[in-house]
């Protein structure tokens, strides 16, 4: 048996060089292109979907830890207890923005620092799937 | 469509052409571009007083289901095109607005056919014929005179404030992006913490207005139809605002619209826009507003990309461009990150 990548690799193959071109109507050739397109995408996800999932459970607890440090008990509860990590990162954010002023520049800085730190790592792990090769 | 639509065209307009005779269609073609609207184009063949008439049209139909959701307003497209008829701003003239959706299975307008192509920048061809246009020189001049068009505009009196008027100050970009987090609020399937932080930061720093003026929302090559290297008319009006001029050039200044192009838009050099367009405006263009308004067009564009991807995962629209471009949420995402520093 072929590996799902390899069979997707041939898909793509098929579509990009034999259906596509052979299709007349403006529409289902975008149709049979696009196809194409998203299954290159799709094989990427299927190879490292698991890797990504790991690093990104890794990345938002480091984040909280430091957070619980740099905050120093300051974030509320609504912030704290939310289980969805990603959930409660977005929270988190809104509450650093609507409490800039109390916080004061300093302590606004660093936790938005460490925060887009830990978006930068969340960004670089999706872009392993969606970024383009080059 | 199926043929029997072409049918229900033609009784149509014989509705609207109580003179015609013997009406048939020709080159009728569903286009491949227009994710909110479906788009057909056509010639319309009659005879009318022992005269053989020939006219082309575009009709613009609402699938129900668009990109926009319920941003988009195909009334408020018909009526701002309306308006625009007797403006300077190259626009196609528009015929009729239909409202009752049992005809063609939603609302549609029918407006001419402007004679020339949309061509589309992304393309190997179209960045071929923009980069040749470029050099001939009489494109980029036109691209230019077309946008000072619509920012010249008096727009009071060209009844255009229908659409909204933002306050002063900040309310217009506070505005935008309360629309587009709207959008975002409705097709939003999992947290995204990115966006949140280039929401909250383009709510925080939001510029103030120094002029309103007619926005098109959306200025760029491939909106835009051209014949013998001139603009024959600006298309797609959806995401039209009065606001801040800074909005359309910041457009205009992004890298979004040329995808490794040196030239803005695919079409003009950075210097000889920027010169032009004060010239032609008498504005002065503020970089750190089109800089904001860069990033918000990043915002737009992911909430552009979560509701296609999200129409297509919830079964409302099955075209494949839709769910592509859920791998372009992070890339947009990325830009705005990039633009914001990390």
């Amino acid at each position: 048996m072929l590996f799902a990548h390899r069979l997707l690799e041939e898909v793509v193959t098929s579509l990009r060089n034999v259906i596509a071109p052979a299709i007349a109507e403006p529409y289902p050739k975008s149709q049979a292109y696009m196809a194409a397109v998203i299954l290159e995408f799709v094989s990427h996800q299927v190879e490292e979907r698991q890797d990504l999932n790991d690093e990104k459970t890794h990345t938002l607890n480091d984040l909280f830890h430091d957070l619980s440090s740099l905050l120093a008990g300051k974030a509320p509860d609504v912030v704290v207890g939310t289980t969805d990590q990603e959930a409660r990162l977005c929270r988190l954010i809104e509450w650093l923005y609507t409490e800039k002023d109390r916080l004061g520049p300093e302590a606004f800085t660093a936790a938005n620092q460490r925060v887009r730190a830990a978006l930068r790592q969340l960004l670089d792990q999706e872009l392993k799937i969606a970024g383009t090769k080059e | 469509m199926s043929e029997s639509t072409q049918d229900k065209i033609i009784s149509y307009l014989y509705s609207k052409l109580p003179q015609a005779k013997d009406l048939s269609l020709s080159q009728f073609v569903q286009t491949a571009v227009g994710w909110s609207h479906e788009i057909y184009v056509f010639y319309a063949h009659w005879k009318e007083a022992g005269h053989e008439v020939t006219q082309g049209f575009c009709l613009r139909k609402d699938p129900g289901v668009g990109l926009l959701r319920n941003l988009s307003d195909l009334k408020e497209q018909y009526r701002v095109l309306k308006a625009l008829e007797p403006t300077s701003a190259p626009t196609p003239k528009v015929y009729w607005y239909e409202e009752d959706p049992t005809l063609l299975g939603g609302p549609f307008f029918i407006m001419e056919k402007v004679e020339g192509e949309a061509t589309n920048p992304w393309s190997k061809v179209g960045k071929q014929f923009y980069a040749e246009a470029a050099k001939r020189g009489r494109l980029p001049r036109s691209f230019i005179e077309a946008l000072a068009s619509l920012h010249n505009l008096d727009w009071r009196a060209a009844d255009l404030d229908f659409i909204g008027v933002p306050g002063p100050g900040t309310e217009f970009a506070l505005r935008e992006v309360a629309k587009w987090e709207s959008l975002i609020q409705q097709s939003l399937r999992k947290p995204e913490p990115v966006l949140t932080e280039v929401l909250m930061w383009l709510k925080a720093n939001a510029p103030k207005t120094q002029r309103l003026a007619f926005v098109h929302g959306a200025y760029r090559t491939g909106n835009l139809m051209i014949k013998d290297d001139l603009i024959s008319a600006i298309i797609d009006w959806e995401l039209q605002v009065i606001g801040d001029p800074m909005y359309d050039v910041a457009y205009v200044l992004s890298d979004l619209n040329r995808e490794g192009s040196p030239l803005l838009s695919c079409v003009v050099e950075r210097e000889f826009f920027i010169d032009t367009y004060q010239q032609l405006t008498g504005l002065i263009i503020d970089f750190d507003a089109c800089r904001y308004y860069e990033i918000l067009y990043m915002m737009r564009s992911t909430a552009f990309w979560l509701s296609a991807s999200g129409l297509f995962a919830e079964g409302k629209n099955k075209d494949l461009r839709l769910a592509r471009t859920t791998y372009s949420v992070p890339v947009v995402l990325n830009m705005a990150a990039k633009a914001l520093g990390f």
